[in-house]
């Protein structure tokens, strides 16, 4: 339930999860990722997850990112409820409302910077001088203007992370999910990866999910949720 | 996404694992250069093998034989039998033959030995059955039947091309034919004129022939005619015009010989063997294929986080198998194109140098004067192209499925975590 909610204010949350669970076999072993996690977010929100390692954040950003699906409960994001969707209308759903930026980057390393951002576009048949226009664009905005041509191995990994930011909002997503963004980086960087994340959460009034380890992005968010052993265990306002 | 952009990252991924793509490449290259050699040159083959065969072979002409293979012989033609088979429609000319074996020539103290005597109208069958075949080197065709003429063969002339021809026009010959066993019959003949050579016609050879007048023979003989020789106005109307013959007498009494389908039969069985070459060569082809699918199952597994990395951002599984056919595809496309006139010009060479092996076999009997070299040259056919283009791109992408759909069936979590 969020304070949204509890404040009885007259706004329908943008992500809503409901109880979700999830458990992984690993050999013979059952191992519970998810036991039942409940929450809103609402448009616009800048939410971070914490957590120690093994208590089911990323598990968590998989699912609310429609990457992955819970063994029971329901993930919906701007209305539309994942559980009704094929893999296909999924995936639809990942290419138009949600932008992922993991750990270790994660970009396509044949291609340019300038490529990997238009990708998503590409994805989406969009015409391929509008998409390039739209990826330099991008790219300009997270100060990459002089990396559009190198491809991800010329680059330093707060550079890589730029483009995946870049890459991760191309589309216009309604929900940016950043899987321990800065958990490859050096502190300094990561501090830039952060205050980047922040201006763009602000600019464009996107909703910011980051699951991390790091301090540095307590600073900035909204909320905090904290997590163990695939529970909420306590959730912390920031701002209002 | 879009197919253009489709083929292009295609195209980078290929480019970015050269030698492997190159090699991959290769296997479809050589099955697709096997395919078309081998059609070519058998289609080659097939064609030089049919138009020697119709040169040998007058198309139009037909046999009819007294008797059948297994019911045995019956007594020569009649001049009404004759009469009959003239009068079947679509025969422009019907000749009657009566064979005499083993003819023995004497010419002062020069003698010969003529395979086969035939008792002709010589007018009839030089000038309407056979036209255009029979040219003199000396002398020339007897006005009208004349009795005691002799026309004689070109190799029964000159069996020794080194030594004088044997008789020259109005030579008086001395022919003797043994029948009955031990009983010879000895006649004269004036020499009318020596023939030029002939070729073969069916399976025989009339350079071999001395022809006589057939009312000479029936005046020795008795009987009329051992062989009718039957002019079709059209060839391909000869299976109607045999049948029709076969029904002037009663069954199995008589065999009428088409050429056309002696011809259709060999042809047939050509294609047959052409076929089983070609599929011999995509033997080639399919281990080509199975090398695709060796490589591409390889390179899903390298790619396994790349193709999480597509999913996460959005790429739906029809996307990622389309992604995977379009390299196979491509391998195809460029393997099929580059095997297409490499094929071409292997059975080109190919067909030089069986040519320099297979130098003619002297086959005195059958041998046709204007096929004494035996070339066989590869035909190009668009069909065949286009055969094997289509073959190849099927394989590849047939091929190029299971890796794909293994691709596409990742799960992204899982393929974003692979190392």
């Amino acid at each position: 339930m969020s304070l949204l909610h509890q404040a009885g204010a007259n706004v329908t949350a943008l992500l809503e999860a409901k109880d979700l669970k999830k458990t992984y076999r690993m050999g013979k072993v059952l191992v519970p990722a998810l036991q039942g996690i409940t929450f809103d977010v609402a448009e616009g929100e800048f939410v971070a997850v914490f957590g120690p390692s093994g208590s089911g954040k990323s598990t968590l950003l998989h699912v609310l990112g429609g990457l992955d699906r819970p063994d029971e409960g329901e993930v919906s994001v701007d209305g539309i409820s994942f559980s009704t969707l094929n893999d296909n209308a999924l995936a639809e759903v990942r290419l138009r409302k949600i932008g992922f930026v993991f750990q270790f980057f994660n970009l396509l390393p044949r291609l340019t910077a300038l490529r990997n951002v238009e990708l998503p576009l590409t994805l989406a048949d969009l015409p391929e001088k509008e998409s390039i226009k739209k990826a330099e664009d991008m790219l300009k905005l997270v100060g990459l203007e002089d990396r559009m041509n190198h491809r991800p191995s010329e680059m330093s990994g707060g550079e890589q992370q730029r483009v995946a930011i870049a890459r991760a909002l191309i589309n216009d997503p309604k929900i940016f999910l950043a899987d321990e963004p800065t958990g490859n980086l050096d502190t300094t960087t990561g501090w830039e990866i952060v205050q980047l994340m922040e201006r763009l959460n602000k600019k464009k009034g996107q909703t910011f999910i980051v699951v991390t380890h790091d301090p540095a992005i307590a600073e900035t968010v909204d909320r905090i949720i904290y997590l163990k052993d695939g529970s909420i265990q306590t959730v912390k306002e920031r701002r209002n | 996404m879009r197919l253009k952009r489709m083929l292009s990252m295609a195209w980078e991924s290929m480019k970015h694992r050269r030698l492997r793509t190159f090699l991959t490449t290769l296997g479809v290259v050589i099955g697709i250069t096997a395919i078309i050699a081998l059609a070519s040159l058998g289609e080659g083959f097939r064609v030089s093998i049919t138009e020697r065969m119709e040169q040998g072979f007058e198309l139009d002409v037909l046999t009819v034989i007294p008797g059948t293979l297994f019911a045995g012989m019956r007594e020569p033609f009649t001049n009404s039998e004759v009469a009959n088979v003239r009068n079947v429609s679509n025969v422009s000319a019907a000749t009657p033959v009566l064979q005499i074996g083993g003819v023995n020539l004497y010419n002062g103290d020069k003698n010969v030995i003529a395979f086969v005597g035939a008792a002709v109208n010589f007018t009839e069958f030089a000038e309407k059955v056979f036209p255009n075949r029979f040219l003199f080197e000396e002398g020339e065709m007897p006005e009208q039947i004349k009795n005691d003429t002799l026309i004689i063969g070109y190799k029964v002339n000159h069996p020794n091309e080194t030594e004088p021809a044997f008789a020259h026009p109005n030579d008086t010959v001395k022919m003797a034919v043994t029948i009955f066993g031990n009983y010879t019959l000895t006649a004269n003949f004036t020499v009318a004129g020596t023939l030029e050579k002939t070729g073969t016609s069916g399976l025989t050879n009339f350079d071999y022939w001395i022809f006589i007048p057939i009312d000479t023979a029936i005046k020795i003989y008795g009987n009329v005619a051992d062989l009718i020789f039957v002019k079709v106005d059209d060839p391909y109307l000869s299976e109607s015009v045999a049948k029709d013959i076969e029904n002037l007498f009663p069954p199995y009494q008589i065999t009428v010989l088409v050429p056309l389908s002696f011809i259709q039969q060999v042809n047939s069985i050509l294609n047959m063997v052409e076929i089983f070459l070609t599929s011999i060569a995509s033997i080639a082809l399919l281990v080509a294929g199975i090398g695709i699918m060796n490589i591409m199952t390889v390179s899903v597994m390298e790619r396994t986080r790349e193709i999480g990395i597509l999913k996460a951002v959005g790429a739906k599984s029809r996307t990622i198998l389309t992604m995977f056919l379009a390299e196979s595809a491509l391998i195809g496309i460029v393997g099929s194109l580059i095997g297409v006139p490499t094929g071409y010009g292997i059975a080109h060479v190919l067909s030089y140098v069986l040519s320099g092996f297979a130098s003619p076999q002297q086959n005195h009997v059958f041998q046709a004067p204007e096929a004494e070299q035996a070339t066989i040259a590869p035909i190009f056919s668009w069909s065949w192209v286009i055969i094997a283009v289509i073959f190849g791109i099927a394989i590849c992408i047939l091929f190029g499925l299971y890796p794909a759909r293994k691709a596409a069936k990742l799960d992204p979590v899982e393929a974003l975590r692979y190392e």
